[in-house]
């Protein structure tokens, strides 16, 4: 890439948004309190399903201090109903009324709100709202719900299975069953929630003077919602603000359009008071999109000498009750079959999956999407393939990773990888464990009668997805271009405006960096505003680890324009040619004559101050902004490395060691990079080890706690060592990747396998996660090492 | 989550607290730390017509040493008991039990009296109170009365205490400086509620074991003194053997409910398992006492 000499970028600069993020001077969607502000409760199905026979709000209505009591009939003249539609073929869209009408189909569905002057008085109305349900048949999972007598939830489209889809390549049944070597299971990813900081929240204010509606609202995606809420309440979109400022967590669950959104912009423009609802907890793991819940049924083939000749696989996911806005409920169970070969080359492969809906919180994206489980089934094939060969893992891994001089390297479903370091990646790992010398641990602890095992998980993720292929295929939105607007101002600072939005990741640090470099001033004045629509040009938000490649590779396109411009107007005063002018740390100056220069806040008060001081024609003003298309998109990739041991008699799974080799690129702030793998790491060992969303048969929600539902804390975690790699990508602008959710991706099969590691000399290998000491409990049960 | 409206109280003395409860008939709740209540008033699981916050009342909080007993006033803190010497002294079983219960700050609000009147079975006092043999002061309006573990704990989250007495005080004997202590807990992660814990205490001279105590916490309705196990020690002494079988005979008497973090069975099997961890611990650190 031309003239990008970073400098910034690449330094452990500190997070600038820490300093108020952990002194609490952050301003979350809670945190804003406007003058006359209404309080929002939602009454909540008790049932899974059922119809709604009759709702009467009278006597809520009455009480002091309501406002505004709404069923789902009347909201519905409000609003159009959300339709996640896709092109997709074999794709049924259907309806999702923010408050339900007729029917409710999950426990938790908003069914009425009260709007009141505190939240006190909203919930005690909430207690006289009158329902009365007749129970439909509980649709409690996607086996039951693909039953031909099924009740249907979605009677719409006459089926529970929403959507089917297939990638194939080759001739993957004769390939299979030609083989000598076939390994074959049944693994279960189970239910998951994204558990963040900050629950879900939103806070709509219409002003009737201006007719301008702006919602505020934790949520990872204010451009995605702007442009979705014009539409649904019919408004003028330059009329509608969404900002999404601090935002304490996202993980994926914070990416979809939510009911309470809507139903609050619907009633603040019918009251034009400000409304703000906040979720609890309780709301919050009853209603926010959850993850995974598939069941893949996997088989993969080798040659006796380890090479891969097919994989075929038949996914099931339980997409839960409803398809959720924009990303449908295709987006987890098709990136499953869409991902699962993985790094590996597999010449022939099927994969054939299918979301079924059920009475359960709609499923939706969540750190990883679908790689999560894809690594953890591949690898979970290789380890047993490499087991039954009687090959190394690691031997077995490095014979079929895709080879450095096969990129760039389409894959079965149609994905360009650019590049990756899966070799690399590895052979750093085993370095960094010091294979040898574990497994010679390993072996002694054997003898003293220990369960330690080691586990490998190598995956590659796509990243800063561009228009090429869209994040969720079939979409009818665009999530492939990003955009930076960047303002001069007269003294010289520089405000950089962008449509992603973080909940944590630290864009404000990274980006800054990365304007920095592209404009040559010093990082201390460039400030990044995020997450606002009325401030930065067009754009979705941060999801899909887009942000560093989409935001940064605009960030550049528009650092450089400016730069140009600054470099014409320094020519014209110093009355030199600008070619030969360079920038650096706020200084324009004569290249090899570094005297010869004048201050960057110069050429920007020349920018404003008048003509004389600017070239003909030039026009005044030093703001830009670009937009950029990735294409493609790129990978990234890393090995995950996990040593653990189970204890013989209570059967915890203590985790001794966990190294991560990762490669993301040119990395923008090596800080951020590390703290994004451990956090996600992190969230991969909840996976693995506690983390599980529990309905029973009726379709109640057993984990509606967070005492029930199990997040690691710091005490259940272990130092995570990191090291990286750093292959700038081929494709991208700057070179980076992106990799805000790899940590995820690589967890839950690393420690899977090393569980099963620790366990093979009895004969036990994991296939359902997460491992918890009940389960293995009752897999020992079959072995005779109960004590 | 908000809870329900009610009255709000907060006296300043216990005759005061005991009028309002009076009052109220039954219709009033004691706040003490507030750990487990407003999770119930908020979720609106409870909706008491009031509170009745005992938290200004300062006679309730105190660590005195008396008669052969340290005497705990409800109200004094777990934060304020993990800290104390003399708990540390003469109570390190307690001392023990405390670093297990929740996090730092359910610890700085939390008390002992409102863990003991909340009677949670999966909880650390109950069953340091049922294994130490504890005395429950129980005030009432017109009277006081002391009661036995076994007596004050009746059933899940139910105790002895009427609607208008309260827990005012906890007595614990002070047990013989050679004894040996272990409060052993499995729990899915550090501060959650226990799957199983076993409180033993141990008077014992080498292998001879002139007094067991063994209780459980998380595998009944209330805490079980795992009388039947304690008398093969008594009877048997401290050997392997011994503790194996009395480790065997605790799982088989409890009666332990499956819950989603685990079945009847699993937490019958952590039973043994941790029986025999906080036998041998115990056992340890009696002989480390005795020198």
């Amino acid at each position: 890439m031309e003239q990008f000499t970073p400098k910034l970028v690449g330094a452990r600069v500190k997070r600038r948004e820490d300093r108020r993020l952990l002194t609490g001077q952050g301003a979350y969607t809670d945190d804003h309190r406007p003058s006359g502000l209404l309080y929002a409760a939602f009454l909540r199905s008790p049932y899974a399903h059922a119809r709604i026979v009759r709702l009467d709000p009278a006597a809520a209505r009455s009480l002091a201090g309501v406002a505004t009591v709404m069923t789902g009939e009347e909201l519905a003249r409000l609003v159009k109903p959300v339709r996640a539609g896709s092109n997709m073929r074999d794709y049924k869209t259907t309806s999702w009324p923010p408050l339900a009408v007729g029917k409710v189909r999950h426990v938790g569905e908003a069914v009425a709100v009260v709007v009141a002057e505190s939240r006190y008085l909203a919930e005690d109305a909430l207690e006289q709202i009158d329902v009365d349900y007749e129970p439909l048949p509980t649709v409690a999972d996607a086996q039951a719900a693909s039953e031909p007598q099924a009740a249907l939830l979605h009677e719409e489209v006459g089926t529970n299975v929403l959507l089917t889809r297939q990638f194939a390549q080759g001739e993957v049944d004769a390939a299979i069953a030609g083989a000598e070597v076939r390994v074959r299971e049944r693994f279960r990813f189970h239910r998951h929630a994204a558990i963040c900081m900050e629950n879900r929240g939103c806070l709509a204010e219409y002003h009737a003077g201006t007719g301008a509606l702006t919602l505020r609202s934790a949520t990872q995606c204010p451009g995605l919602l702007r442009d979705v809420l014009a539409d649904l309440l019919d408004l003028p979109e330059h009329c509608v603000r969404v900002v999404a400022a601090d935002v304490g967590g996202g993980f994926g669950a914070k990416s979809s359009l939510y009911p309470e959104e809507l139903t609050l912009c619907a009633i603040t423009r019918l009251l034009a008071r400000p409304v703000k609802w906040i979720s609890d907890r309780r709301e919050d793991l009853l209603t926010s999109t959850q993850a995974w819940d598939e069941v893949v049924e996997a088989e993969l083939a080798l040659r006796a000498d380890g090479t891969i000749v097919g994989l075929r696989a038949e996914v099931t996911t339980d997409i839960g009750a409803y398809s959720i806005y924009p990303w449908t409920a295709t987006v987890e169970p098709v990136q499953t079959i869409s991902f699962l070969p993985g790094p590996y080359r597999v010449p022939h492969y099927r994969g054939r999956t299918r979301g079924v809906a059920t009475c359960k919180a709609p499923l939706g994206p969540y750190r990883g999407v679908g790689r999560p489980i894809t690594t953890f089934v591949m690898e979970g094939l290789m380890d047993r393939a490499a087991r039954r060969l009687g090959m190394d893992p690691v031997e077995l891994r490095l014979r079929n990773y895709i080879r450095e001089e096969e990129f760039p390297y389409k894959t079965p479903s149609g994905i360009v990888w650019d590049q990756a370091s899966l070799t690399a990646c590895m052979h750093k790992a085993r370095e960094a464990l010091d294979y040898e010398a574990t497994r010679q641990w390993q072996r002694q602890a054997r003898e003293e009668g220990r369960w330690v095992g080691i586990g490998f998980a190598t995956y590659i993720e796509l990243t800063g997805v561009g228009s090429a292929i869209p994040v969720s295929p079939g979409m009818p939105i665009s999530t492939g271009t990003e955009a930076a607007f960047i303002r001069v101002d007269p003294s010289g600072t520089v405000t950089a405006a962008f449509s992603v939005a973080p909940q944590g990741q630290g864009h404000e640090t990274a980006l800054a960096q990365v304007v920095a470099d592209a404009l040559g001033v010093s990082f201390q004045d460039v400030r990044v505003i995020c997450g606002d629509t009325a401030v930065a040009p067009h754009g979705t938000g941060t999801y899909a680890s887009r942000s560093a490649v989409l935001a940064g590779g605009a960030a550049i396109l528009a650092g450089r324009a400016l730069r140009e411009k600054t470099l014409q107007i320094a020519g014209h005063l110093l009355e030199t040619n600008p070619a030969d002018l360079d920038i650096q740390d706020g200084r324009i100056f004569v290249r090899g004559k570094l005297e010869r220069g004048i201050p960057f806040r110069e050429i920007a008060r020349a920018a404003y101050g008048g003509l004389r001081r600017l070239p003909k024609d030039m026009e005044p003003g030093l703001e830009v902004t670009r937009f950029y298309d990735p294409y493609y998109g790129t990978a990234s990739s890393a090995t995950h490395v996990a040593v653990v041991e189970v204890d013989r008699e209570t059967y915890e799974v203590k985790i001794h060691r966990y190294v991560v080799v990762e490669d993301c690129g040119r990395i923008i702030n090596p800080l951020i990079v590390e703290g994004q793998v451990r956090g996600g790491v992190a969230q991969g060992i909840g996976a693995a080890l506690y983390e599980e969303v529990v309905y029973d048969e009726e379709g109640q929600l057993l984990t509606g706690t967070l005492m029930d539902y199990l997040v690691p804390t710091a005490a259940e975690l272990i130092p995570i060592e990191v090291h990286h790699l750093e292959t700038p990508s081929p494709t991208t602008l700057g070179g980076f990747r992106g990799m805000g959710e790899g940590g995820t991706i690589g967890a839950p099969a690393a420690i899977a396998n090393a569980v099963s590691d620790a366990l093979s000399p009895l004969g036990i290998e994991i296939t359902e996660l997460p491992i918890t000491p009940e389960r293995l409990f009752r897999l020992m049960r079959g072995t005779n090492e109960l004590s | 989550m908000k809870p329900s409206p009610f009255i709000y109280h907060d006296p300043t003395s216990i005759e005061e607290a005991l009028a309002l409860l009076q009052h109220y008939s039954g219709d009033a709740k004691v706040l003490a730390g507030g750990q487990s209540l407003m999770p119930l008033l908020n979720f609106r699981l409870s909706a008491p017509t009031a509170l009745v916050d005992i938290n200004r009342i300062a006679a309730l909080s105190y660590i005195q040493q008396e008669a052969g007993q340290l005497r705990i006033g409800a109200l004094t803190r777990q934060r304020t008991l993990e800290f104390s010497a003399l708990v540390r002294e003469h109570l390190p079983l307690l001392y023990e039990a405390t670093t297990l219960v929740g996090h730092l700050p359910i610890r700085t609000r939390g008390t002992i009296g409102g863990s003991l009147a909340h009677a949670d079975p999966a909880a650390e006092y109950p069953a340091v109170a049922t294994v130490m043999e504890a005395e429950l002061v129980v005030q009432g309006p017109k009277s006081q009365r002391i009661l036995r573990p076994e007596e004050f704990f009746l059933g899940y989250l139910t105790t002895a205490l009427a609607s208008d007495e309260v827990l005012v005080e906890v007595r614990f004997p002070i047990p013989p400086p050679t004894s040996g202590w272990a409060f052993v807990e499995f729990a899915r992660r550090h501060g959650d509620f226990a799957l199983v814990g076993i409180a033993a205490l141990l008077d014992a001279e080498g292998e001879q074991c002139r007094r067991a105590r063994l209780a459980t916490a998380g595998v009944g309705p209330t805490p079980v003194r795992l009388r039947a196990a304690e008398q093969i020690l008594e009877h048997e002494g401290l050997t392997e053997q011994s503790i194996e079988a009395a480790a065997v005979r605790a799982a088989e008497l409890v009666e332990p409910q499956s819950d989603l973090h685990a079945s009847t069975d699993f937490r019958r099997h952590l039973t043994q398992v941790l029986t025999r961890r906080a036998l041998r611990q115990a056992k340890a650190r009696s002989q480390e006492r005795q020198g």
